[in-house]
């Protein structure tokens, strides 16, 4: 007999409003499907009504984590339509931010994954360290979250020898850390245990699903854009893509720490190799038309950005397409066949990037399996209800 | 392959079948080509040109067509295939088959622009929710938001 488990879009275990409907026969799940749009803002549109400026900010707004990717993948194609290229300094910068923010992002997600795992303490050390480079990043751009490093045409703040220092300073404890880390989390019999064999992904599957990032890479495919496209920078950094070939949860784990080491020896390049002069070039207000398309490499995979104008102050259509949208497809097929307890450990191992909003939940009965939408009001009142029959806490005091 | 290889090579095998072959930057390669032939020429990049990647399929309202761009990369070049359907009757066959990874960004075209996609395994909507309305379809530039008055309940105190 087969059940059907809502998950979402308000759940414990996942942070983010997403919907996941799973199809169980005992733990096994046999089947599953996905609802988005619980986040969905209507941002292309409004693209539409703003300024080539303005829709720098806006598509910084996309993301809280990966905010620098999407500007910077906007950037890329704006300054291409524009025929404008920014200095070498301002390039510099630009993807010293980009390599910083791999950093947290992954340190982020090593956290998650320990988290979700069962093992804590890595997920205290992992976090720990990542306030080494959000400081790092607050030094640079004033922001912990959203930088607003990048214009078009270059980057607003430049570099001083004393925050050169400081990074390097930073990334030294980072690299002796996350070496540390690399050896408990590979060696770590039961860390290992738990992640190993879980949410299979084939390459095949992963190349015909279009599988992007850490995922494609952790099944084998060797597919990173820094090295398929080498846009700005990249081809005078020495770097290689890592990949492996396990396959499952422990193969992402593994490529995002080999990626941290890479990242770490990229920004080391990249500030010791700053060249002088300026930081940005003036931009023209209006681009004659044409159309862009540009990829980027974000800490999550492949970011695309199209954006086509019609000769005016403002884009005729930007599109976006955030790379966790691209293994959405391969998610579905890593959770089938996988048990219960697995789903927040696949799920989170996409490290995906969504936020919330929503109104209606819908409740299975478990026994009949009679589907209600409930709105938010009424199950509301149902566990004001509850509430009230529950043992009285009035009693309690605030420790402060 | 270099990018006029890689556009000498299409021109070889499409023949007349490219409307319009351009190389407008480094590693970016647009070919564009009627709708019918879209499901063979995907196919020909996926078998011949290492396309098997979909980046994304963007969408474009032209006024009386639409614009479908499908961005496939591959490590030589990414190349755009682009094709236009008339507005009155927007249909285009689905490349599901062909790159199973597709079934997104086609849900997310058949709701944003109201293009029917023949063929694609999953027609539910993508983003937007359950309620909202049939033949509304926001990405259409003659579609306007329009705000709904708020509504408090009780009024304004």
């Amino acid at each position: 007999m087969s059940f059907q488990i809502p998950i979402g879009p308000q759940h414990p275990a996942l942070k983010e409003p997403i919907s996941l409907r799973m199809t169980v026969e005992g733990e096994v799940i046999t089947d599953a499907d996905i609802r988005l749009g619980y986040n969905h803002r209507g941002l292309e549109k409004l693209a539409e009504e703003r300024t080539w400026i303005q829709n720098l900010y806006l598509t910084e707004r996309i993301c809280g984590i990966c905010s620098h990717s999407h500007t910077t993948c906007y950037v890329q194609a704006v300054e291409k339509l524009m025929e404008i290229m920014p200095p070498r300094r301002g390039l510099y910068i630009r993807y010293l931010v980009s390599e910083l923010e791999r950093v947290h992002s992954h340190l982020l997600w090593l956290g998650v994954a320990g988290h979700e795992a069962g093992f804590d303490s890595f997920f205290m050390y992992t976090w720990r360290d990542r306030e080494i480079v959000m400081d790092l990043l607050e030094m640079i751009s004033g922001n912990r979250v959203h930088y607003s490093m990048n214009t078009i045409g270059g980057v607003r703040r430049d570099l001083d020898e004393g925050q050169k220092a400081k990074i390097l300073e930073g990334i030294v404890t980072l690299r002796k850390r996350s070496e540390y880390y690399f050896g408990i989390g590979a060696n770590e019999p039961s860390f290992v245990a738990r992640i190993a064999g879980v949410g299979m992904l084939t390459k095949q599957q992963a190349i015909d699903l279009c599988a992007v990032g850490p995922v494609a890479r952790a099944s084998g495919v060797a597919r990173d854009v820094r090295k398929e496209d080498p846009y700005a920078v990249y081809d005078e950094l020495d770097f290689n893509i890592c990949t492996s070939d396990s396959c499952d949860v422990l193969g992402r784990v593994v490529v995002r720490v080999l990626e941290l080491l890479q990242s770490y020896n990229m920004i080391e390049q990249m500030v010791k190799g700053l060249p002088d002069g300026d930081i940005v070039v003036k931009a023209p207000r209006k681009v004659k038309p044409g159309e862009a398309f540009s990829r980027y490499e974000a800490p999550r995979g492949e970011n695309v950005h199209y954006v086509k104008s019609n000769g005016s102050d403002k884009p005729e259509r930007l599109k976006v397409r955030a790379p966790t949208l691209g293994n959405y497809p391969a998610t579905l097929v890593m959770l089938r066949k996988g048990f219960i307890a697995d789903i927040p450990l696949i799920f989170a191992a996409i490290d995906p990037c969504i936020c919330c909003a929503e109104r209606a939940v819908t409740l299975i009965n478990g026994r009949s399996g009679e589907e209600s939408v409930v709105t938010m009001s009424d199950l509301r009142r149902q566990a004001l209800a509850r509430s009230k029959n529950a043992p009285v806490k009035g009693k309690a005091v605030w420790p402060f | 392959m270099s990018d006029i290889e890689i556009v000498e090579s299409l021109k070889r095998d499409l023949g007349e079948k490219a409307l319009e072959l351009t190389n407008p930057d480094r590693r970016r390669v647009f070919l564009k080509v009627a709708a019918p032939e879209l499901v063979p020429t995907v196919t020909l990049l996926r078998d011949h040109y290492d396309s098997t990647h979909l980046s994304t399929i963007s969408g474009v309202d032209k006024g009386e067509t639409f614009e479908l761009l499908y961005h496939f990369a591959s490590l030589a070049a990414s190349i755009t295939v682009r094709t236009e359907i008339p507005r009155a009757e927007p249909r285009i066959a689905s490349i599901c088959a062909v790159i199973p990874g597709a079934v997104l960004y086609e849900r997310e075209i058949q709701e944003m622009f109201g293009v029917t996609v023949e063929g694609v395994p999953d027609t539910r909507r993508l983003n937007l929710p359950d309620d909202w309305p049939d033949g509304q379809y926001p990405l259409r530039k003659d579609w306007k938001h329009v705000r709904p008055a708020e509504v408090i309940p009780g009024g304004k105190s």
